[in-house]
C-alpha cells in the first residue's frame, strides 16, 4: 500500500471537527473531496466513528463516581501500608539472618570443643550458686574476646543493620 | 534513635499518607461526569464486550486516582486528565488482550460485535461493529482515538507508546482498510434491511 497522504487532509479534519461538513463546505473543496480517494476515506470514517460514539455513549451506564472514589482511597491506604511494612519485613529478615548466624557458629564452635562447661557443672555440684562468667570456655576467656562482649555486640549489630536495611529501603 | 521517629505514623495508628489523588472528590465526580460516558464507548468499540468495558472502565478511574502524579493535572487541565485516563484504559485493553486465555480478542466472532450493540439501529453503529470486528486491536484503538475522540496524532503517540511518526502512517492504512470494509458494509445493510 502506498502511503499518500492529501495536503488538504488537516483543512478536511479542522471542517469535520468543527462540524461544518457538508453545509458550511467551500465548493471548491467539496470539488476536492469529490476526487480526492484520501479526504473521502477521511470523511466517511470520521462521520461514522463519531456517530458511534454518540450511540455508544449514550448506551453506557456508568456508576457512581463515589463509590469509586472511596474504593480507590481504600486502595491508596493499602498500598501505602504494604509499602512501610515491606522495608520493616526486609529488616526483620535481615536480623533474623544475622541471630540464626550467630547462634550457628556458637553450636559449631561448641560442637568442635565438646561441651565443657557441662561437664564442668556434673564436676561440682555442690556448688550453691552458679557464677555465669565460669562457663564461657576457657578459650575465650585466654583470647580475651569473652561471650559477654560478642553476644551485646552481635545483637547491636543485628539491631543496627536491620534499622540500616529498613531506612534505606524507606529511601528507596 | 526511637522508633516513633522511624515510623510515625505506623505507630500513631494511622496508615501512612499515600500521594496526594489527583483531584478531590468534587473535582472527581465532575471529572467522573464528563468522561465516563466516553471512555466506556472506547473500551466497548474497541474490545468489542460490553461487561469488559464495565470492569476496565472501572479499573481506569481506579488507577487514575490512585496514581502519584499530582504535577500533571493542575497545569495542564482536564484534556490533560482525560488523556492519562484514556492512557491507563489503552494499557489495560493491551494487558487484557496479552493475557493467556481460551478465546482472544483476535478470535471473536463478528457476530459479537453488532449482537452486543444495543444500538444497531442506528447505520453507523451497525455499519462499524462488522467492520471493526476485521480490524486489529490496534487498529481499532488508533482509529477510535483519532476519529472518535479526535485526538491528534501527538496525542495518540503519547496515549499508545507509540512514535508519533508512526501514527500517521498506521492511522493512514487503518483509515484505509476500514473505509474500505465500511463501503462494503454500506452495500450489505439495505441488503439486509429489504430481506426484512
Amino acid at each position: 500500500m502506498i502511503f499518500s497522504a492529501c495536503s488538504r487532509e488537516k483543512e478536511v479534519a479542522e471542517l469535520l471537527a468543527r462540524g461544518h461538513w457538508p453545509e458550511a463546505c467551500a465548493p471548491e473543496l467539496r470539488s476536492h473531496i469529490d476526487a480526492c480517494p484520501a479526504c473521502a476515506d477521511l470523511i466517511l470514517v470520521t462521520r461514522v466513528f463519531q456517530g458511534a460514539r454518540a450511540d455508544t455513549a449514550s448506551a453506557a451506564n456508568p456508576g457512581s463516581p463515589g463509590a469509586l472514589w472511596w474504593r480507590a482511597q481504600l486502595r491508596r491506604r493499602n498500598d501505602a501500608v504494604e509499602r512501610v511494612g515491606r522495608p520493616l519485613l526486609g529488616a526483620q529478615i535481615f536480623a533474623l539472618a544475622v541471630n540464626l548466624v550467630l547462634v550457628g557458629g556458637f553450636l559449631v564452635y561448641q560442637a568442635r570443643h565438646g561441651l565443657s562447661w557441662l561437664s564442668w557443672l556434673e564436676q561440682h555440684p555442690e556448688l550453691p550458686t552458679l557464677h555465669f562468667e565460669e562457663l564461657w570456655p576457657s578459650a575465650l576467656m585466654t583470647s580475651g574476646w569473652s561471650l559477654t562482649v560478642l553476644i551485646p555486640l552481635f545483637a547491636a549489630l543485628a539491631l543496627v543493620g536491620g534499622v540500616a536495611v529498613y531506612l534505606a529501603s524507606e529511601k528507596q | 534513635m526511637l522508633w516513633e521517629s522511624i515510623l510515625p505514623n505506623v505507630l500513631a495508628g494511622d496508615a501512612p499518607r499515600a500521594a496526594e489523588p489527583p483531584m478531590d472528590s468534587d473535582a472527581f465526580a465532575g471529572f467522573y461526569e464528563r468522561s465516563a460516558r466516553s471512555l466506556w464507548a472506547y473500551l466497548a468499540r474497541v474490545s468489542g464486550d460490553h461487561a469488559l468495558a464495565d470492569d476496565l472502565m472501572q479499573e481506569s478511574y481506579l488507577r487514575f486516582l490512585c496514581a502519584s502524579r499530582p504535577e500533571l493535572f493542575p497545569a495542564e487541565g482536564e484534556v490533560a486528565a482525560r488523556r492519562y485516563l484514556f492512557r491507563i484504559a489503552t494499557n489495560l485493553l493491551r494487558d487484557h488482550w496479552r493475557r493467556p486465555r481460551a478465546a482472544s480478542i483476535e478470535e471473536t466472532p463478528e457476530e459479537f460485535f453488532a449482537a452486543s450493540d444495543s444500538s444497531a439501529q442506528a447505520d453507523s453503529s451497525a455499519m462499524l461493529g462488522p467492520a471493526l470486528a476485521l480490524m486489529r486491536p490496534r487498529d481499532r484503538q488508533l482509529l477510535w482515538l483519532a476519529h472518535a475522540e479526535g485526538y491528534s496524532h501527538r496525542e495518540i503517540a503519547g496515549i499508545t507508546g507509540l512514535a508519533t511518526a508512526s501514527i500517521r502512517l498506521l492511522l493512514f492504512r487503518a483509515r484505509r482498510k476500514i473505509a474500505g470494509l465500511l463501503r462494503e458494509q454500506a452495500g450489505r445493510v439495505p441488503s439486509q434491511r429489504r430481506e426484512q
